[in-house]
């Protein structure tokens, strides 16, 4: 059964256009295209351009994929009623959700391969095997993270129209405030605010110390943490409500 | 056999007081047709008997055991018996008719063949569409095509011929009335169109003002003196 839900939660997947750009087109592409640009600078760090933004597209791939296709998705089901007929039948809630989440991952996981490969072919990155168990660990526990908040956020939708809206909205807010486009510390002090209240940013800032090695224990990767643990623990509080109130 | 009991059932939407107590049974094999005007809330109640919504009071019993008190784990078992064609019914919207009718096979564990169903109801044209690009009668086909995948014991019809052209509804009825004869499966349906309850249904459950006004065999009523069952629910219901 869950084989069966799976394969045809990918081949759904692969269907959606609307998903496909905003999570395996748009990041790659811009991932190249700013390289054409920035492709020379050094970043924070002393860290160049494919060591700093591999590992932000990423991020970016699981980011989209999470929030569209895992939790825009399940609005959409919700409201159009696919749900309803779906709950007509014995299968269960768990089965469903698991393989939701499996595909997720499945995505995603596709997506870092992509990035780091045409990382690999146009900026010459190399392939550290220590690094890379550790840096892929995070990105498991970063997308286990955004499943979570990105449930806890949908699960407030009641219509299709605002959720779609929010999410273009967000996706963009999270490209200029997550340190995906130009970097934080040179945007106006606006931008920089709104990036200290999004988790994906600290996420961010996070999984390129990883990447390269120079992740250590110090006050802004606590914070860094300490706010994604919020969130997430924030998140499930709401899930937990609102599962109370469905009832 | 008692497949449906339901004692005083009471379900409001906030102050909108909807069923004020109905009382209905439904026996093995028996076709029932329930009317009644736009918003009388005959879709509320064929949900609740679906087990999709939650109900304030009464009884609601299928194949003898008491909605409101069972598990989740419970209510999935009990739903293998049951099937529906929805007002209107959805699906994923980017999945073809055949992926549909494996993927619903799935969840039901059915052992039936998809190209027999396919066969059975003329859907070999359509199968590669996406259920969305239906029109609407061959999406209500593909529903109850879907709906029969499980061989439920009892399958409840929200106006499932509502909008179809006369071949279509001749159709749908036939497959309709041969479920019935064939595993003996119970019927429940809504419809605004009389014509169809008295050819068809056995029994009629007339909703109004959110009670049972009416429950009794079609034969009945029309030996009462009315001319047909469009003459009665004139005469019974006002605008
Ligand atoms: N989810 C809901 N939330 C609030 N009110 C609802 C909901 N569903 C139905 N209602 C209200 O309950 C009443 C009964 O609706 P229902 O859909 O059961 O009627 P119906 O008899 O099926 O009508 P129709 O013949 O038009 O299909 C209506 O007043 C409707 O507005
Ligand atoms: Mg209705």
């Amino acid at each position: 059964m869950l084989a069966t839900q799976l394969k045809y939660d990918l081949l759904m997947f692969t269907r959606e256009i609307f998903y496909m750009v905003f999570t395996i087109i748009i990041p790659p592409v811009t991932y190249l295209f700013m390289g054409q640009l920035f492709g020379d600078a050094m970043y924070a760090g002393n860290l160049s351009y494919a060591e700093t933004y591999t590992p932000s597209f990423i991020l970016l791939i699981t980011f989209g994929v999470v929030f569209f296709a895992f939790g825009f998705d399940q609005v959409m089901n919700r409201t159009t009623g696919v749900e309803k007929r779906i709950n007509l039948t014995p299968v269960s809630k768990r089965t469903l959700l698991v393989s939701n989440i499996i595909r997720s991952i499945i995505i995603t996981s596709f997506g870092y391969f992509l990035i780091f490969f045409i990382g690999m072919i146009a900026y010459d990155l190399s392939f550290q095997p220590a690094n890379f168990i550790i840096a892929f660990m995070t990105f498991m526990l970063f997308n286990a993270a955004l499943l979570i908040i990105s449930s806890a956020i949908y699960s407030l939708f009641t219509s299709m129209n605002g959720a779609l809206v929010f999410s273009i909205v967000i996706f963009q807010v999270v490209m200029f405030t997550g340190g995906f486009t130009m970097p934080i510390d040179m945007m106006p002090k606006f931008v920089q605010v709104i990036a200290d209240f999004n988790p994906v940013y600290h996420m961010n800032q996070l999984f390129i110390a990883v990447w390269n090695g120079q992740f250590q224990v110090d006050n802004s990767s606590l914070l860094s943490s300490g706010f994604i643990i919020g969130c997430v623990v924030a998140s499930l509080g709401v899930l937990r409500l609102v599962n109370k109130v469905r009832k | 056999m008692e497949i449906v009991r339901v004692n005083n059932l009471k379900k409001a939407y906030g102050d909108n007081k909807v069923l004020r107590g109905i009382d209905f049974k439904a026996n093995a094999g028996e076709v029932i047709g329930v009317i009644g005007k736009n918003g009388a809330g005959k879709s509320t109640f064929l949900e609740i008997l679906m087990t999709l919504k939650p109900y304030d009071s009464g009884n609601v019993l299928l194949f003898g055991k008491e909605l409101n008190g069972l598990s989740t784990n419970q209510l999935e078992h009990i739903r293998k018996d049951i099937s529906a064609v929805l007002q209107p019914t959805q699906f994923y919207k980017t999945l073809k008719v055949v992926e549909l009718l494996k993927l619903f096979k799935a969840y039901y564990k059915s052992p039936v063949d998809i190209e027999q169903i396919i066969t059975d109801f003329k859907l070999q044209p359509h199968r590669k569409k996406y259920f969305d690009k239906l029109s609407g009668g061959w999406k209500q086909i593909v529903s109850l095509a879907i709906a029969f995948l499980s061989e439920p014991k009892m399958l409840i019809l929200d106006e499932p011929t509502t909008g179809l052209d006369p071949h279509m509804r001749n159709m749908l009825w036939l497959y309709i009335t041969d479920y019935n004869k064939r595993t003996g499966g119970t019927v429940i349906l809504t419809t605004h169109n009389m014509d169809e309850v008295e050819l068809y249904c056995d029994k009629v459950m007339l909703l109004n003002d959110g009670i049972n006004e009416m429950f009794d065999t079609t034969e009945w009523i029309l030996s009462t003196g009315y001319k047909s069952i469009n003459d009665f629910y004139l005469s019974k219901v006002s605008i």
